[in-house]
């Protein structure tokens, strides 16, 4: 290794856990205002303060469920063992809900409220990547005049499927409202992105299934198959809960899930 | 790139005069208003790989404005190999933005595969300046363009340096023909906190390199000052710039602000402020000094990360 190879791991290494080398301040000179020790203190700590701020801004309704004490200790241990990879800030949050999950501070008895917060992590991280993914802005979207055969999702779209009811906790949170931790209750949520809004969309599990369906590249007439086949449900049933009077595929073309495509072949899941 | 055919494409760069680092919070003002002599320098890494709003955004501001691309994390002076697919990205939104010019700094921000997400300082050694002139070669190969690069803000000082920092940027410019960005706050920081001199330090630059100089507010803790782009540029800088200003034959000029970011017009304001100084006035002492405390982390690449929650999410339950 280098001289240079060997001062960048080092003072790095200082960075990440500043009581890992404490001899790492002889990399500098001692003259100056600030000393070498108290030089590498200001790195030190503008590289957790500032990581830290950048987390605020991703997970900002589990920061407010946590307390932001609390979130900061979470994104201080995150931090230390899930170090930055890539060079965009936008993927600082990518891996937290996973490492939540494998550093539970429940241990072998598991506590309701580390799975809220768990299942809120990876909600934000979601909501948070469509705000800057690929999306369909300047781009023709469906219309209501669309044949099914030629709906497809558009590129800003995901679903997520959670233990709580974490989309209207968010939500709460943005209405500047202290919603109190909920309760257990399986929540269905789609996220689309339309002239750089996004929504989001509850749903129920048979939507949730169809959407899913579409999302791995079935049209319509398969995706409806596939409630049907999961659920139970009759055809029949099935095609008026998506364009019957109160079915959901207006709505959802008004909302922008889907663009419109020249109808080929397509998976039958 | 050959060195002439670097520092020819130098000499042909604009001087685009008086700019405004582009920030979120002021893109409604930018792009409602009627367009004005000004120029933008958009945040490589904000942009790089967006297919959202911002990208959008920063296609409507180039096609009022000028704009230059300024990047923090290519890492040029880190021992990691190159990121190719960080430096393909940048390609492509630069053939895609037209930039007058592709900036970053001489720093580096990573390595073993980690990102610091800050601007840590080089050792200013010969094995350093080797080791940078080689990636500016690579980099300015591939994006096919002259890259300029700036004097960062630094805290420490590496013990086994050899080199001051104007005479490792001098001689990085000769060996590649890149350019230089001079920032006239981030020269007053380092050397208030080295406690040296920042006249001397302007002496000794190569000014005839800087093609583009950035001017900011830094927060003063007595015992030393920390980069925090937070506030209005002191009047010390100011001193710097009027001097750099000259020296340097006039170049484009931008100011960055980067947290508690005031309104469009206040912003320009104080950027408009630079005219007095680059008309020769010598600067009132207290100017432009500011009260507003802060928690003193410094700033440069803090702001990268938008609000999504408050600005972009409707509910459709």
């Amino acid at each position: 290794m280098s001289a240079l190879a060997d001062m960048q791991s080092r003072m790095h290494a200082a960075l990440i856990d500043p009581r890992a080398d404490p001899a790492a301040q002889a990399l500098f000179a001692r003259d100056g205002r600030l000393g070498a020790a108290g030089g590498l203190a200001i790195y030190q700590r503008g590289y957790f303060l500032r990581i830290a701020a950048c987390m605020r801004e991703q997970f900002p309704a589990l920061c407010h469920a946590l307390g932001r004490a609390l979130f900061d200790d979470f994104v201080a241990d995150y931090i230390r063992d899930c170090p930055p990879e890539r060079h965009t800030l936008y993927d600082l949050g990518r891996r937290f809900a996973d490492w939540m999950e494998a550093r539970r501070p429940d241990g072998d008895a598991p506590e309701a409220w580390v799975d809220f917060m768990i299942d809120l992590a990876r909600f934000e991280y979601a909501a948070f990547t469509m705000f800057d993914a690929e999306g369909n802005e300047g781009n023709v979207f469906a219309t209501s005049d669309t044949a099914d055969s030629a709906l497809r999702l558009q590129p800003a779209f995901a679903l997520g499927r959670y233990r709580f009811p974490v989309a209207s906790y968010y939500h709460a949170v943005r209405r500047g409202e202290a919603p109190l931790l909920p309760a257990p209750e399986p929540c269905h949520v789609a996220l689309v992105r339309r002239d750089y809004i996004t929504r989001t969309v509850p749903l129920s599990a048979p939507h949730y299934t169809f959407l899913s369906a579409m999302l791995a590249g079935s049209d319509v007439d398969a995706a409806l198959a596939r409630i049907s086949a999961r659920f139970g449900i009759d055809p029949m049933m099935a095609r008026d809960m998506w364009c019957g009077a109160a079915g959901s595929r207006d709505r959802w073309i008004e909302w922008g899930l889907f663009v419109a495509v020249d109808a080929g072949p397509v998976k039958d899941l | 790139m050959p060195v002439a055919v670097a520092d020819g494409r130098l000499a042909g760069l604009p001087r685009l005069g008086l700019g405004l680092g582009l920030r979120n919070v002021h893109f409604d003002a930018i792009l409602s208003g009627e367009p004005q002599d000004l120029w933008f320098e958009a945040i490589s890494e904000n942009f790089m790989d967006s297919g959202g709003r911002p990208r959008a955004i920063l296609h409507a501001v180039a096609e009022r404005y000028p704009v230059v691309l300024h990047g923090v994390s290519l890492s040029i002076g880190s021992t990691d190999p190159l990121d190719r697919a960080y430096l393909a990205s940048l390609k492509r939104l630069a053939q895609d933005i037209r930039p007058a010019w592709v900036s970053d700094h001489l720093c580096w921000s990573g390595v073993n595969g980690h990102n610091s997400h800050d601007l840590l300082p080089m050792p200013l050694t010969e094995e350093s300046l080797a080791h940078v002139a080689a990636r500016v070669r690579q980099v300015q190969d591939l994006l096919e363009r002259p890259l300029i690069l700036e004097n960062p803000s630094s805290y420490v000082r590496f013990a086994h340096s050899t080199l001051s920092e104007p005479d490792f940027l001098r001689a990085l410019a000769a060996e590649t023909g890149c350019g230089l960005l001079l920032d006239v706050n981030n020269v007053y920081v380092s050397c208030f906190n080295a406690g040296s001199d920042p006249i001397a330090y302007l002496d000794a630059f190569p000014c005839e390199r800087v093609v583009q100089m950035h001017l900011a507010g830094h927060q003063d803790f007595g015992t030393h000052v920390i980069d925090t782009h937070d506030r209005p540029v002191r009047a010390e800088v100011w001193e710097l710039f009027r001097i750099a200003w000259a020296r340097t034959g006039g170049a484009a000029t931008l100011l960055e602000w980067d947290d508690h970011i005031p309104g469009f017009d206040d912003c320009l304001a104080e950027l408009r402020k630079a005219e007095r100084y680059m008309a020769g006035d010598t600067v009132s002492s207290g100017a432009a000094e500011c009260a507003r405390g802060g928690d003193g982390v410094s700033n440069p690449v803090g702001f990268l990360i938008p609000r999504a929650m408050a600005s972009v999410m409707e509910d459709a339950a």
